[in-house]
């Protein structure tokens, strides 16, 4: 039988590949209005026949035990111009231990106004199916702190979680800034209670107008930010005592291909958060998936 | 039954047709004969002038632009496909600067056309810039 960590290596290594494999159908270059944030959300969704593909790992430290590599891959499709759909394969691997496949999310995300406001709402709903050892922290909820990580994957692996996440993202832009609150429920379907979260995060262009000459190391392809978020407890005991909260930076480099890459240094503003986190992802956005794939089998 | 539970059958039924007729009137033209998705736009808006128009430079940049986030369905042209305007017909080109901004800043996004306010506003005027010189 092959060990679950060989097995989970694999799985990480195929998505790895069948992502490469994917790019060069992107044969037109595309670069959605992106925004820099790896836990907070905008109401920017993605453009309609849209594939983008993310690859986001995190670094992070972890006291009272070892530190980790965890990350998403994500396959975000912009259903409707109202309507963007997310799938998010999840996985990490902690030093000294092992590397595992800790499972998949599927979110939705619906801008029910139609026009541009000066703040703009969007419903996100999202379905996790993942276990306790997915250390991806693409939101904090609760009070989810740096302990819950400390145990080996072994005994991480065996507690797993279906859960329900609701967001209400507020987005506005202002003289080229974005700036986006979310407020975060989610809900164990076993026997927890609801849980909430917050995320805020500002955002803009290095350089609002664009240069009259193609270029790659231009300002206006930089685009910096910064976001704050955290856990806000749960129904039974709606506190921040014993929730952990993080501010990071963010610098995001869009290329005009297509490509996208972003950084963002993290810090636990509290004793109960992680000291240090880096995230780091690259992206690359495909227009109208659908069209070409269904020119492959013509 | 409370009295204004009555009411909610017939608020259903006339915002569907509201919605229904809505969405009509956006393939229609007003009587300038610009798209009425984009003679929507306010009076203060389509007032505006363009802060980059006569610039060369704003063309060449608002070209730029159009390749990057509207070539995939408007054509490398801009003569417009399946689900997109043509840019070069007069119900666009009809259009004041200030609409055309505005409606790159709303998009229709019922329709499909998404929405523009990602983009700062200097560039979404050197896209107008762009869009003029295909009249």
């Amino acid at each position: 039988m092959v060990p679950f960590c060989a097995r989970s290596s694999r799985v990480l290594i195929l998505g790895l590949l069948s992502v490469g494999g994917i790019l060069p159908l992107g044969a037109r270059p595309a670069a959605a209005q992106e925004t820099p944030y790896f836990v907070t959300y905008s109401h920017h969704l993605e453009e309609p026949g849209n594939l983008e593909i993310e690859f986001n790992p995190v670094f992070g430290t972890q006291r009272a035990g070892n530190n980790y590599l965890a990350g998403t891959t994500e396959f975000e499709y912009g259903v409707k111009a109202w309507w963007t759909s997310e799938f998010y394969l999840d996985g990490q691997s902690t030093f000294g231990d092992n590397t595992a496949f800790t499972g998949f999310r599927w979110e939705n995300r619906f801008r029910p106004l139609m026009r541009e406001h000066w703040i703009n709402p969007v419903v996100y709903l999202e379905y996790e199916n993942v276990n306790e050892a997915d250390k991806a922290m693409i939101e904090v909820v609760g009070s989810d702190n740096e302990s819950d990580y400390a145990p080996p994957n072994s005994v991480l692996r065996q507690a797993h979680n279906y859960e329900l996440e609701a967001k209400l993202i507020l987005s506005s832009d202002f003289k080229g800034w974005n700036i986006s609150e979310n407020f975060i429920t989610e809900k164990n379907l076993g026997h927890d209670p609801y849980e909430f979260g917050y995320a805020v995060g500002a955002s803009r262009p290095l350089a609002l107008a664009a240069s009259a000459r193609p270029c790659n190391l231009c300002l206006e392809n930089f685009i910096a930010g910064a976001e704050v978020y955290g856990g806000l407890g749960t129904t039974w005991d709606l506190t921040t005592a014993g929730t952990s909260h993080y501010g990071a930076a963010i610098l995001g480099w869009q290329l005009p291909n297509g490509a996208t890459f972003r950084i963002s240094p993290g810090f636990g503003l509290n004793e109960n958060a992680h000291r240090f986190i880096l995230r780091w992802g690259v992206s690359y956005e495909i227009p109208g998936i659908a069209r070409r794939l269904g020119r492959l089998f013509r | 039954m409370r009295s204004w539970l009555k009411l909610i059958p017939p608020l259903l039924v006339m915002t569907s047709i509201a919605a229904a007729a809505h969405s009509a009137k956006t393939w229609k033209r007003d009587s300038r004969g610009v798209l009425v998705a984009i003679a929507q736009a306010p009076a203060s808006a389509r007032e505006r002038k363009n802060p980059y128009e006569g610039h060369p430079d704003a063309l060449l940049a608002g070209a730029k632009l159009y390749r990057r986030h509207c070539a995939e369905c408007h054509g490398l042209g801009g003569w417009g496909a399946e689900r997109a305007a043509n840019l070069h017909a007069s119900d666009v080109q009809t259009a004041s600067p200030g609409e055309l901004e505005w409606f790159l800043r709303n998009g229709n996004v019922a329709r499909g056309m998404p929405s523009w306010s990602g983009l700062p506003e200097q560039r979404r005027w050197q896209i107008v810039a762009y869009l003029k010189t295909l009249r």
